[in-house]
């Protein structure tokens, strides 16, 4: 030891080294005054697919108390090997957080610490260990779930009813009355029929219940003998006409007037494909023009246009944005559910019509629920109005 | 036995995908996902059906010499240009192109030079058009014929009127009350009698389209499947 020197700082060092431990210490003694955060829970998320855990607080007494208070929380996530790590910063005043980078089945478990404005931090006590799972039915959707149910069950109730060939009454709908005319016109005219799908895919249920409307077209316009013009936006849906139309002349015994020539596809592009049949029908003028399916801004070009060559046109679309368009520039026009009619009312078997009368008593227990909703309203009782603006 | 597969097939999934709406778990979303990339999958066969209906149309109007056959040239002239210049990405790899500056690909300058200024202004003219088609469609709406189109121009007017700040201007200057009163009445037509008839309407697709997955899942509705053959 002998030789050995001992560093010994100046005395100015050593006083400024004990002012700053003093000036730790009344710090650590004034973060200690401030209430830590309480009442934490960690709880697996409902109604997700297990990959986040829901943290919640309640937030401390000191949360924006005045100019010495608690300015925001630091959520702490205790990973598998002990650690705790910052999960995430939360402002002040916020009482939830959820916490979205966790690994299904592994147990997790938190703290919130608050933080000071003069930047210390008090930890609340730590969470019991909690797993993310993932829920196999959301709960938060069993209103619609038993509505659709229900709705199903009378549909399918209907349709099963109506096998027993009772006469079922089904409004008249002028739009699908008139289907005949326009093919009719198109014959005596001796020119096309121009069938127009839209711009949906096949798994589109507009372009489906379309494609059923032109099933049955075909299998008039194969009767007269009716050239039948089918521009396709989607090349499935094109493959898939050709099979339906193919199958509808067959059905006729007039495999010989199909021209598969007639059914072709055009672009993707939607107002290269508006440009298309704008310019098809210009140049052939068809007789009648059947705008049926989902239909965006080209619905209006497409109508006007085949209003200006003087054809009859029936359109019908899921999209309630363009029927005003369709309504002003269309002989007649399929509305709403309509469309989707279309093929029970046209073919008039029992058990397609039978749905149909299934979908009216849906609109029934729809419009009882208004009624109801309303006179509840009206005599100062909200329950049904909240019930139903709750359900998602 | 050719019917009864895509019924059963029809029936199993459209179960299937149903119940997934209802089901956050994360078998039932990659059930979702994978049936929907299958889906994807048929896509391109099909794609190359439609290319050669594409194609055989366009050379059947040149052969045939029908009206303005002249422009099925510029369809194939399109059509190859862009071919040859967005799929041979392994051109990228002959120095002697890059070096006169030609490069192939969706991210090639020619393609997107292309797409820039001969696509897009083409589908914008087209897009505009709709101008004019709403002016002579309104035209013929609004004629006040019966009580139902005057009821259409009265408020089609208010909703004009409402909608431009020149209105409420003059009306605020004109009449000594009821201040913005124009757009005042286009915002209650608007969340009131339209609201209600759109949320009508989306009610009756909402139930026509169950209906319909019904009648499909159910196999009774089956015209998509090619019609109905033999029956």
């Amino acid at each position: 030891m002998k030789g050995q020197k001992i560093f010994c700082p100046p005395p100015v060092v050593q006083g400024l080294v004990i002012l700053v431990f003093v000036f730790g210490c009344c710090l650590n003694a004034f973060a200690q005054g401030v209430t830590p955060v309480e009442n934490v829970k960690a709880i697996d998320t409902p109604n997700d697919d297990g990959k986040s855990i829901t943290i919640s607080w309640e937030k401390s007494p000191d949360d924006s108390a005045g100019s010495e208070s608690v300015t925001g929380y630091k959520v702490l996530r205790q990973s598998p090997d002990g650690e705790f790590e910052e999960v995430a910063p939360i402002p002040a005043g916020t009482t939830l957080y959820v916490d979205e980078g966790t690994e299904r089945g592994v147990a997790y478990s938190y703290i919130v610490q608050a933080i000071t404005a003069a930047g210390l931090t008090v930890d609340s006590e730590a969470t019991l260990p909690v797993k993310a799972t993932g829920e196999w039915f959301h709960s938060g959707k069993i209103w619609i779930f038993l509505a659709v149910l229900l709705y199903s069950a009378v549909v399918v109730y209907c349709i099963y009813h109506a096998r027993s060939g009772k006469e079922l009454f089904i409004r008249r709908i002028p739009g699908l009355e008139a289907v005949d005319e326009a093919i009719g016109r198109a014959t005596e005219m001796g020119r096309s029929i121009m069938y127009i799908l839209g711009l949906g895919g096949v798994s589109n249920v507009a372009t489906i219940a379309s494609m059923n409307i032109l099933s049955q077209v075909a299998q008039k316009t194969a009767d007269y003998e009716t050239p039948l013009r089918v521009p396709c936006n989607d090349p499935i849906v094109m493959n898939v006409v050709r099979e339906m139309v193919k199958t509808a002349y067959l059905n006729e015994g007039r495999p010989d007037a199909y021209s598969e020539e007639n059914i072709f596809f055009l672009t993707e592009s939607q107002f290269a494909y508006a440009a298309g049949v704008d310019g098809m029908m210009v140049r052939e003028e068809p007789a009648a023009v059947f705008l049926q399916g989902t239909f965006y801004a080209e619905s209006l070009i497409l109508a006007e246009t085949g209003n200006s060559i003087g054809a009859i046109q029936i359109a019908g679309t899921d999209k309630e944005h363009q029927l005003p368009f369709f309504i002003a520039a269309c002989d007649y026009t399929l509305i709403g559910e309509e469309l989707f009619a279309a093929s029970a009312y046209l073919s008039r078997e029992p058990m397609l019509l039978g749905s149909l009368k299934g979908q009216d008593y849906g609109k029934v227990m729809i419009f009882g629920a208004i009624i109801i909703g309303v006179v509840l309203e009206l005599c100062g009782i909200s329950w049904m109005t909240v019930f139903f603006q709750q359900v998602r | 036995m050719r019917r009864q597969v895509p019924l059963v097939l029809c029936f199993a999934f459209g179960i299937v995908m149903a119940l997934t709406e209802f089901s956050p778990h994360q078998w039932s979303k990659w059930i979702n996902e994978e049936v929907i990339d299958w889906a994807l999958v048929i896509g391109p066969f099909a794609l190359v059906i439609a290319i050669a209906t594409l194609v055989q149309t366009h050379w059947t109007r040149i052969r045939r010499r029908t009206e303005h056959w002249q422009y099925s040239y510029l369809v194939f002239g399109g059509m190859i240009i862009m071919l040859l210049i967005g799929i041979p990405t392994f051109l990228n790899k002959i120095p002697f192109l890059s070096k006169i500056g030609l490069s192939f690909g969706q991210k090639s300058p020619i393609f997107v030079w292309l797409f820039n200024h001969v696509q897009v202004p083409m589908d914008a003219t087209m897009f505009s058009l709709l101008a004019f088609f709403i002016a002579s469609a309104a035209y013929r709406a609004f004629r006040a014929r019966t009580l139902e189109a005057t009821l259409l121009l009265g408020a089609a007017l208010i909703v004009m009127i409402g909608n431009v700040p020149i209105g409420d201007f003059i009306w605020n200057a004109v009449m000594p009350f009821g201040e913005n009163l124009p757009s005042d009445a286009r915002q209650w037509i608007l969340d009131n009698p339209n609201l209600s008839a759109r949320r009508g309407i989306i009610l009756g697709i909402s139930l026509g389209v169950i209906s319909q997955s019904i009648r499909i899942i159910l196999g009774i509705e089956r015209s998509y499947l090619g019609g109905v053959e033999g029956e």
